[in-house]
């Protein structure tokens, strides 16, 4: 079990030492049960900390905006931003440092195993509550406790945990600075994919039906997009409203520019967005769930990236984020690929 | 940007586009594109006539850029821009449409073929309405070459060019060169000695002026491109200096180590300490590293004691030389399918069931028994002897699906061989047919059936197994339909020949490709047989494919006059189509880094540069880039972008 003190104490002793230029964390929020990210820069801050199972966020999305924010203001990095991550959260930095998109001294990770549970659904936990409205919510065991108006309710994890915490068996942040809980890696309460398979299970016309839905609900919020930690682009190819016109922008690179999807969220487009963002987190995903929390009309989003991840893990054998001097799956291939085209 | 005047000219070649695609009607559709100012179609594009009507069309309505729809740019491309140059418009505002391989050849519906035609054609009326005019990159060349793989084809190589006066480098992994040739007795179709042909050759190398030999050394790594490549060699370390070695052989005497002799295919033991062979190039012993008891004087050091001339230093070290050269051979030679894949023939473990290589070092004068055939597991005088041919090819469910080209032929000569040393005794060749094309090669088999009487039986042995002393080879005779069990006293595999170990690792370090049964890929079947797909590397020998010494002599001298063409030149034109980065979309993920194959990209600054004298523009990192951050020059994301477009509106 992980001691909430330890974070605690290492977050204070590295503000107060000027080992971190600031701590990112979870804190309790404002709605609910529910924890929120924390940025903290001084040690009496550290109190303010919480893990709890609503600790779901991928905090590696603010060593982006952090990265975004210096190159901005034109300043350079100086200490480290500590941050806490869960073992999907360290896959995502793993891929970050693996893109350059920061060097591995220009953070530290205090690493948090998901032991042998993970983080809560909201949407199943409703399920249970009958209308309760928790106001905490804390790991025990296999068990999550929930705090009612009506008073203590223990659910067994695995009936209101998210379904990428069920079929994931490297709860443990491999790659960090400083890890607490215990390694659990290999642990699977459900077989990798099991969502997928279940969806995939179903005929080529009913999942179109069902795509099809899910594709004309898209309102094209970019939720999606705004909380991957891996859609750090300047420019996203698909969007070209935030093509970035500075006065060294010639008149040819104007011209140039794609419309790759209309702004209008009509399906064509929205399937447009949502496939060719697919495929450009093919290899980079390590779902780490935000994006399918994040969706305000509830599109499955996980499904799509799941998708190339399976088919990625059973063709090439390859894990995102597995090791920071690893290829990257898009910019590699095997010698002994079995099509002819590609030696 | 003023509106582009483009010339569009529809092509029939004969009847080949015209007869699925209805030519007017293309060039009708194309004469409505904004951008264009003139069409025209004609029966023979590519025809004198054809090509003069091009030029004047461009001269007489002023256009600044024209589209050739008819086959593929593979044929044709340089042809049109060549012509547009000569019109006096930059050769690069010239582009094809293919619309007969991917076109009217592969459809037989007219309507829709035209369809399609229309649609590739103004595809690329829209692409060429972006296209930049560039000028052709000039590169000095280096003069100098080479050769990777000392076998018959790279020695021949290497001296064809070294005779044209150009200096070569002759890299062979081994501690000599000669390659297999070297370990073969007597060669078909003639009966002359193999190495007694082969020694004035490797002499010669040895001694040429302009051939820089470096044996036991490997190539470790490719930059550049054709006229300028550099090469970096890891030389391993011998521990003995050529130069000082005597051969006088006092040191295998006293070396305590003893390990099977790969040169003699295992047949017989060496010393830690050996010469591969009485001929080998460079004449000096080898210090096997891997068996040698230590390098050190403390734990043996008896060789050094003993050598006079004071040639062996332990302390010897590995080296890695640079070297750039123009153009590079690669004649890595084969080896034979591992017999361990064929259970059915024993898997490798039955004794006296030999390759035909080993059998080729029984019967050298200058292998194991002196030219006597005596087999392995008693020293005795095998009486019957079965040969078995296609062991491992032409079974495409189990093995190599390929003919192994050469394995009748020295089945016939080693069944000849044979009877010649044991005149009394018999010899028996299963085989699936007799491939004999070649000069003299069908009366050599003959000889050997009549003459030499020697028993061949149609078809496949099923399985062979040690019985009393003997190996029992259970086959059939499918001409009388009749199972076949001989009791052999030694049994010979034709082994398919493979590629050569590490062929795969060569041919990824110089970024050449490979056939399907991993030999390494001709540019083209026919027409540029001896050149790899990549430009400035040329192929020889079995590297490429099974093959005799003939042919393999042959394919050498064909290698060497096409790298002498290369050189003579004084300065290369290279494509201009290379690949550009927009500094402001590129987030510095260096993913294009790893997915150029040319090692044409770097990161600097958080940002990728493409160095222009190594990008070919294959355009790798341009489908790699996330965010369209990297283009190649003419096909950039907003030409393919409108191509598409042109394509399904
Ligand atoms: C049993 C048998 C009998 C035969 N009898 C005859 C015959 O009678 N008449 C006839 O015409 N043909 C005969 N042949 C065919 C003949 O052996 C080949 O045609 C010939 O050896 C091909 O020469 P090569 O130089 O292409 O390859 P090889 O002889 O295989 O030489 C390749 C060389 O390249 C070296 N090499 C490999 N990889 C590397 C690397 N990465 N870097 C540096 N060096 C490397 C190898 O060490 C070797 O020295 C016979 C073949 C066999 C198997
Ligand atoms: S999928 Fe959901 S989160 Fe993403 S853009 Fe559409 S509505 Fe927004
Ligand atoms: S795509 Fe979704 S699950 Fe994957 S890394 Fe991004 S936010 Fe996380
Ligand atoms: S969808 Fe692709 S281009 Fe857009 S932000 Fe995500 S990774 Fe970048
Ligand atoms: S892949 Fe694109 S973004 Fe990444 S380094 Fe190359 S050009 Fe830049
Ligand atoms: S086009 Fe891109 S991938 Fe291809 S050689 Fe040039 S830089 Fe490398």
């Amino acid at each position: 079990m992980i001691k909430l003190q330890d974070i605690r104490d290492t977050a204070r002793d590295m503000l107060a030492k000027g080992e971190a230029r600031a701590v990112i964390g979870y804190r309790r929020g404002s709605r609910g049960m529910l924890a929120e990210p924390a940025f903290l820069t001084r040690p009496e801050e550290a109190d303010e900390l919480v893990w709890d199972p609503t600790c779901f966020h991928n905090l590696s999305l603010y060593l982006v905006h952090d990265r975004k924010h210096l190159a901005h203001a034109r300043k350079t990095a100086g200490a480290p931003v500590a941050v806490i991550a869960k073992g999907c959260d360290a896959r995502s930095i793993v891929v970050l440092l693996q893109e350059h998109y920061f060097q591995r001294e220009d953070v530290y990770i205090i690493g948090v195993s998901c032991e042998g549970t993970g983080v809560v659904d909201e949407r199943k936990l409703a399920g249970h509550l009958n209308g309760a409205q928790a106001i905490s919510a804390a790991f025990d065991g296999d068990d999550f406790v929930f705090t009612t108006a009506e008073g203590e309710k223990r659910l067994p994890a695995r009936e209101v945990m998210a379904d990428r915490c069920l079929e994931c068996c490297s709860p443990f942040p491999k790659e960090h600075n400083l890890a607490f809980g215990e390694d659990k890696t290999g642990r699977q309460l459900e077989a990798p994919f099991a969502a997928l398979d279940r969806f995939e299970a179903q005929g080529a016309g009913e999942r179109w039906d069902n795509w099809a839905r899910h594709f004309d609900r898209c309102i094209r919020c970019f939720a999606c997009r705004s909380v991957c930690p891996m859609c750090y682009c300047d420019e996203c190819v698909v969007d070209s409203i935030t093509f970035p016109v500075t006065t060294a922008t010639t008149a040819e690179e104007k011209a140039s520019r794609i419309r790759w999807i209309e702004r209008s969220a009509a399906r064509s487009e929205n399937i447009t967005y949502l496939m060719t963002r697919a495929m450009h987190l093919a290899g980079r995903c390590t779902d780490c769930g935000e994006c399918d929390r994040a969706c305000p009309v509830n599109v499955p989003i996980r499904l799509l990236n799941n998708k190339m991840e399976k088919e990625a893990r059973e063709q090439f054998g390859f894990e995102p984020g597995a090791s920071i001097g690893g290829p990257s799956l898009v910019a590699s291939f095997l010698d002994n690929d079995p099509g002819n085209f590609i030696r | 940007m003023s509106k582009k005047r483009t010339g569009v000219f529809v092509c029939h070649c004969g009847t080949n586009i015209a007869a699925t695609v209805d030519v007017a009607k293309v060039a009708r559709e194309m004469a409505a594109e904004n951008t264009v100012a003139f069409t025209q179609e004609y029966v023979y594009m590519c025809s004198e006539p054809g090509q003069e009507s091009v030029v004047q069309a461009i001269k007489d309505n002023k256009l600044d850029s024209i589209v050739v729809t008819c086959c593929s740019p593979n044929l044709h491309e340089k042809t049109f821009r060549d012509n547009a140059q000569r019109a006096g418009i930059n050769n690069f505002t010239c582009e094809i449409a293919n619309i007969r391989e991917q076109c009217s050849w592969v459809h037989a519906d007219k309507a829709k073929g035209t369809e399609k035609a229309i649609k590739i054609s103004r595809s690329v009326v829209r692409r060429v309405n972006r296209n930049q005019p560039m000028d052709a990159i000039a590169v000095s060349v280096t003069r100098r070459a080479m050769v990777i793989g000392g076998g018959i084809a790279g020695i021949q190589a290497a001296l064809d060019i070294a005779n044209a006066g150009i200096e070569v480098i002759l890299v062979e992994k081994q501690a000599t060169i000669g390659g297999r040739m070297l370990q073969l007795s007597e060669t078909f179709p003639t009966l002359d000695c193999s190495q007694c042909v082969l020694s004035p050759k490797m002499v010669e190398v040895k001694r040429h002026p302009k051939v820089k030999l470096m044996t036991y050394s490997e190539v470790q790594e490719v930059s550049g491109s054709v006229g300028n490549f550099r090469v970096k060699v890891h030389k391993r370390s011998t521990f003995v200096d050529p130069d000082k070695c005597k051969i006088c052989d006092h040191c295998t005497e006293v070396c305590p180590v003893v390990v099977p002799n790969e040169y003699e295919l295992g047949l017989t033991a060496r010393r830690a300490i050996y010469i591969p062979y009485a001929q080998a190039i460079p004449a000096s012993f080898t210090l096997d590293e891997d068996a040698c008891l230590g390098l050190n004087p403390i734990r043996c050091g008896k060789c050094k004691d003993v050598c006079e001339a004071g040639a062996i230093d332990y302390d010897m070290r590995p080296q890695t030389v640079t070297e750039d050269v123009g153009a590079i051979v690669v004649a890595t030679g084969f080896d034979l399918y591992g017999p361990e894949n064929m259970p059915e023939l024993g898997g490798g473990r039955v004794e006296d069931v030999l390759d035909g290589l080993q059998f080729e070092r029984l019967i050298s004068a200058s292998g194991a028994t002196k030219g006597h055939i005596l087999r392995p597991s008693d020293h005795k005088e095998p009486k019957e002897v079965v040969f078995i041919q296609c062991a491992g090819s032409r079974d495409p469910a189990k093995h190599c699906a390929y003919c192994s080209k050469i394995c009748c032929m020295y089945t016939a000569k080693h069944a000849r061989l044979y009877k010649k040393h044991v005149p009394d005794g018999r010899a028996y060749v299963f085989y699936i047919d007799i491939r004999s094309g070649g000069k003299g090669y069908e009366e050599f088999v003959q000889r050997t059936m009549e003459d030499d009487d020697t028993l061949y039986l149609r078809g496949r042995v099923s399985k062979l197994y040690r019985k009393d002393g003997k190996v029992r080879v259970h086959g059939t005779d499918t001409l009388t339909g009749q199972n076949v069990e001989i009791d052999a006293d030694m049994v010979v595999l034709a082994l398919a020949m493979t590629p050569s170990k590490g062929t795969a690792e060569i041919a990824k370090t110089l970024k050449i490709g490979r056939d399907k049964d991993g030999f390494l890929a001709e540019a083209h079947p026919k027409l540029r047989p001896v050149e790899s797909v990549t430009g400035g590397i040329y192929l020889a020998g079995a590297a490429q494919a099974p093959k005799d010494i003939p042919e393999t002599v042959a394919q050498a001298g064909a290698a060497a006059s096409k790298v002498i063409a290369l050189l003579s030149q004084a300065t290369l034109s290279r494509s201009p189509l290379i690949a550009k980065v927009r500094p402001s979309h590129c987030t510095g993920c260096g993913m294009c880094v790893e997915a150029c194959p040319f090692f044409a990209i770097r990161l600097e600054n958080g940002k990728a540069i493409v160095n222009e004298a190594l990008c070919e523009g294959c355009g790798s990192c341009s489908a790699t880039c996330l965010r369209a951050a990297i283009d190649v020059k003419n096909v950039t994301q907003m030409q393919i972008h409108e191509m598409i477009e042109a394509c399904l509106a």
